[in-house]
């Protein structure tokens, strides 16, 4: 599918049918459904009989088989889920993070089916995403066939961050960044997916439309803010205290706070707040108390702890220790 | 039907049409003449230089039924057989793809067999760095002895990561990145013979944005005739390259010379609309930064014909050169850390708001460290550990500030070091304490005049820190020698403070005499020997202290750089620590430095353990102290674990 605000990345895409290379590197900003563009460009690329404006039809076999997702010539390469991650011992060790990769297997796989011979029209599609997923052996296996690939392959990379993509990889791409939807379509959609409290819900996921919601979350996020609203050592306390009931990893509260104090120090500093603007005026009153330096130190402890968002333990600790950095940004005299 | 690419459209199929790479050519083609030819050669290069190109390009010289030549008809069974990748003696091997040794064996029992059609079976190994130890091994055997109708051609962009012993059966080759001017040069030929119009000032900004790289240039120049639909013309490009254009990094500074908060925002959000990567425009504005401090120092090393030149200069007379330090520190930790940040927008504006947040319009002056602390830090004194996440083992730091809540003693903040998260490849939570960004060059470098940087005179907060070990506890006790009872309220350590530091720290060691200048054999203690070196090698001690030592062969220097700091790497530094480095040992030596992921130490990641293992040593002592114990049970005092710092001489 397509999303609305999308129309006009494909009319560019559809201007240039006749110069359409055989690699993409489809960017932008996580949450702007890049990945349904790129699933939108392959069954177009793989119908049988596209309309005018290069959409697929919607009724034939490639695209009955596309909807079945099972079209034989569309191979979609992710990181596996799988679990064996310590392959040479001494990663073992280290506290294990969830950080999927694409590693070389998925990558000679899909060499191999692009050298197999079509089964339907001629044309194979290969959908990479995320592509900085892919591990340094799985990258370099890629690039021959990335630059050379048969005729008629075509691959689809899709990510959130192509500066960490090896150059060699870039280098054989052409980049196509994607739209960003404009405030009022956001909106409009995530309206239309029935979330509560949309307007404040997009605002924290700054205005990319296509967040996961989960309800839990959200309470849990709004109780932590309305603590750093209300700033004081027992609040505080208990946020610790409830996120460790909740048993959520660091990275939840981490992510809030880290929204949060931005949004405290370009409040003070700019005049404008981007993820919480329901608590603007809560967090005007906070102002005069705020010592911006210390703010600037806590986010700094923040970002310390970030590599260790996704660890359950000690999470309390981590949390409460950072909270009283929090506070001390409003220790200071009033001025 | 897919549209060839440009890059593939227009690889060069002659020496003649190759761009930028005369040096190789020519010795190929002389060697090809006189028939002195080498039975394996190493093509290395960044990626799109035309490795793989030269050698298909000498396949065909080697094959060419017109007899062995530099100038190879083309037209011939050989020559068009190879150029359409089904000629049967050569062997085009992707080394990424088939790392394992069984590849590499099949290939080569296959080596003995004489041509098919040819005169020599060629075997071309593409990123040859991937191969597996074991393939490499069995691959040594036939390139010692190889049979007289096998020729290798090796080609990678990584050469470091090649064997030595392979190397040196190679006759190697360096291509060169190509300048921005050849670039835009082959982009017009190549958009001539297409019959596609242009503007020439589209070509010299693509020339730039390639970085060197010929296919870089021609997937852009794909890019660019999609975005203009069949015309390249330079607003288009311009937009479409987005960060190159540096408007937008002048606007973002202005606002911030201005110190207006609500513009700096705007422009925040003007990057984002124009599609600009935030990761692109905080290593575009350090660069920038970057000219507007040459600019302020030296200003004859701007170039005249600079685009920018003018509002360059204007800028420069708007910011003071601490200023510009301190954004070009947080310009480089911004970037390091964006994918950290809660989402990149975030990470970005929050660099913006800390730059201006230590704007002397906000204050920024008066938290400067020059009102901090006491004693100045011994030159070469280590910095502070990093404040590191309290271990489990810890009190509640909140039970402990609730404890001091109404005492009478001041609370007194740990002065942060720099707190490092591991770099983002790294999963080991190892915070190199050393993670100081230092200038770009050493004796480039625009650090400020001593004279007119009162912090380089003053002493620094968190040095403070680290002679004292502190304590706080409930009560105003005497807390024996254990504490240092000159111990002041600081002021919390900001940027300024960690940032300025690092300066004050290096501009220390700059300033230092050279010390004995006893040379020594190098036993291979990589550590020991920057640590000898220290102060000589300036601010390149950086790359130093941040690079694994991979190989040393008597005459190089093979140095590993993780990611994370690339931008340590630099030319001018490896150039400081090659002269260091030679001057110590007696003789030129030579460096190459590559990025890639580490598997050993470096000299920062090892300081950073020595004083993780000293902080919880100090912390253990100061837990089981018997008058620190008394004053737990006796008093009600609580320990702040997380404050407790090792001495430092
Ligand atoms: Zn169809
Ligand atoms: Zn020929």
């Amino acid at each position: 599918m397509r999303y609305p605000w999308q129309a006009s990345d494909w009319q560019r895409l559809a201007a240039n049918f006749e110069r359409l290379p055989n690699a993409w590197l489809l960017s932008g900003p996580a949450g702007i459904g890049k990945r349904e563009f790129a699933q939108e460009v392959a069954r177009s690329l793989l119908c049988e009989a596209p309309q005018a404006d290069h959409h697929a039809c919607g009724q034939c076999q490639a695209c009955h088989w596309f909807a079945a997702g099972n079209h034989p010539d569309l191979r979609v390469l992710t990181p596996h889920g799988d679990d064996e991650e310590a392959e040479d011992g001494k990663e073992a060790k280290a506290p294990k993070r969830k950080l999927p990769v694409i590693k070389i297997d998925g990558v000679r796989n899909v060499i191999e089916f692009a050298h197999l011979s079509a089964h339907r029209g001629g044309r194979r599609v290969v959908i990479v995403e995320p592509a900085e997923a892919l591990n340094p052996a799985a990258a370099n296996a890629l690039l021959k066939v990335l630059e050379e690939p048969p005729a008629e392959v075509v691959f689809l990379l899709v990510s959130d961050a192509p500066q960490r993509l090896l150059p060699t990889i870039k280098s054989r791409c052409r980049q196509f960044p994607l739209s960003l939807p404009s405030a009022a379509q956001a909106l409009a959609w995530v309206n239309e997916q029935g979330v509560e409290d949309a307007e404040a819900e997009l605002a924290f996921h700054g205005g990319m439309p296509l967040f996961e919601h989960d309800a839990a979350e959200a309470a849990l996020r709004k109780q932590f803010v309305s603590g750093l609203t209300e700033c004081s050592m027992g609040s505080v306390l208990s946020l610790a205290d409830a996120v460790d009931k909740q048993k959520v990893a660091l990275e939840l509260p981490l992510r809030w706070l880290g929204k949060w104090l931005h949004d405290l120090a370009a409040l003070r500093l700019g005049g404008a707040v981007r993820y919480f603007p329901a608590q603007q005026a809560a967090m005007q009153r906070l102002l005069p108390r705020l010592n911006i330096h210390a703010l600037m130190d806590c986010q700094r402890e923040l970002t310390a702890l970030a590599p260790y968002g996704q660890h359950t333990l000690v999470t309390r600790l981590q949390l409460e220790a950072l909270l009283m950095n929090y506070l001390k940004a409003f220790a200071g005299k009033p001025t | 039907m897919t549209y060839q690419v440009l890059a593939r459209k227009w690889r060069p199929k002659r020496f003649a049409d190759l761009v930028g790479q005369e040096h190789v050519v020519r010795a190929l083609s002389n060697a090809l003449k006189e028939s002195r030819l080498h039975h394996a050669y190493l093509l290395t290069g960044t990626r799109g230089v035309g490795k793989t190109t030269i050698a298909r390009i000498l396949a065909k010289s080697l094959n060419c039924e017109t007899g062995t030549t530099a100038e190879p008809c083309g037209v011939c069974q050989a020559c068009t057989q190879i150029d359409a990748g089904r000629f049967v003696d050569l062997l085009e091997i992707d080394a990424a793809s088939n790392t394992g040794i069984d590849n590499i064996r099949e290939v080569l029992e296959n080596a003995q067999y004489t041509p098919t059609m040819g005169r020599f079976k060629v075997y071309i190994i593409d990123e040859v760095h991937m191969l597996s130890k074991s393939a490499f091994n069995a691959m040594l055997k036939t390139l010692e002895e190889p049979p007289a109708h096998v020729k290798f051609i090796l080609a990678t962009t990584d050469p470091q990561k090649v064997p030595v012993t392979v190397l040196s059966r190679c006759l190697q080759f360096s291509l060169r990145n190509m300048t921005p001017q050849q670039v835009a040069g082959h982009l017009a030929h190549v958009l001539d013979t297409e019959g596609v119009s242009f503007e020439a000032p589209a070509l010299a900004l693509l020339g730039r944005a390639a970085a060197g790289s010929m296919r870089d240039a021609l997937s852009l120049l794909d890019q660019a005739i999609a975005y203009g639909v069949g015309d390249v013309r330079e607003d288009g490009v311009r937009a479409m390259l987005g960060a190159v254009d540096q408007r937008y990094l002048f606007a973002l500074l202005e606002a911030l010379a201005d110190a207006d908060g609500a513009r700096l925002m705007q422009e925040v959000e003007a990057l984002v609309a124009r599609g600009i990567g935030f990761d692109s425009a905080l290593a575009e504005l350090a660069m920038l930064l970057h000219q507007l401090a040459l600019a302020q120092t030296v200003p004859d090393a701007i170039a005249a014909d600079e685009p920018e030149r003018d509002a360059l200069f204007a800028l420069a007379l708007r910011l003071g050169a601490e200023d510009v330090q301190l954004y070009y520190q947080i310009a480089l930790h911004g970037r390091r850390d964006l994918a950290l940040a809660p989402d990149e927008h975030a990470g970005f504006s929050m660099t913006m708001l800390r730059m201006l947040a230590f704007h002397p319009a906000q204050g920024g002056a008066e938290v400067a460290p020059r009102a901090a602390a006491q004693n100045r830090p011994a030159p070469g004194a280590p910095q502070p550990a990093a404040n590191l996440a309290p271990a489990a083992a810890a009190p509640s730091p909140a039970r402990a500030l609730l404890a001091n809540i109404g005492g009478k003693s001041a609370v007194t903040p740990p002065a942060a070091a720099e707190p490092l998260p591991a770099a983002e490849t790294e999963p080991e939570p190892a915070p190199a304490a050393a993670l100081a960004v230092a200038p770009p060059a050493a004796d480039t470098a625009p650090l400020p005049p001593a004279d007119l940087a009162p912090w380089h005179e003053a002493p620094v907060a968190p040095s403070a820190a680290a002679t004292a070990p502190m304590l706080a506890v409930s009560e105003e006790v005497d807390a024996a020698d254990t504490v240092d009872d000159e111990m002041v309220e600081l002021p919390a350590a900001g940027d300024a403070d960690g940032e300025l530091a690092e300066y004050a720290l290096l501009q220390a060691e700059a300033d230092a005499t050279p010390a004995e200048p006893a040379v020594i054999a190098f036993d291979g203690d990589w550590s020991a020997l920057i640590g000898q070196l220290g102060a000589k090698m300036g601010a390149a001690r950086m790359l130093a202290q941040n690079a694994a030592l991979k190989l040393w062969d008597g005459e190089v220097f093979h140095l590993a750089v993780p990611e994370a700091f690339r931008n340590m790497a630099g030319r001018d530094f490896q150039d400081k620590l090659r002269t260091v480095l030679g001057e110590h040992l007696g003789r030129a030596v030579q460096i190459s430095v590559s990025i890639e992921t580490l598997d050993v130490e470096t000299p920062a990641m090892r300081d950073a353990r020595f004083k993780r293992e000293q902080l919880a040593e100090a912390r253990l002592i100061m837990q089981n102290d018997k008058v620190v114990q008394q004053l737990v049970q006796e008093m009600g005092a609580t320990l702040l674990a997380e404050t407790i710092q090792p001495v430092q001489e």
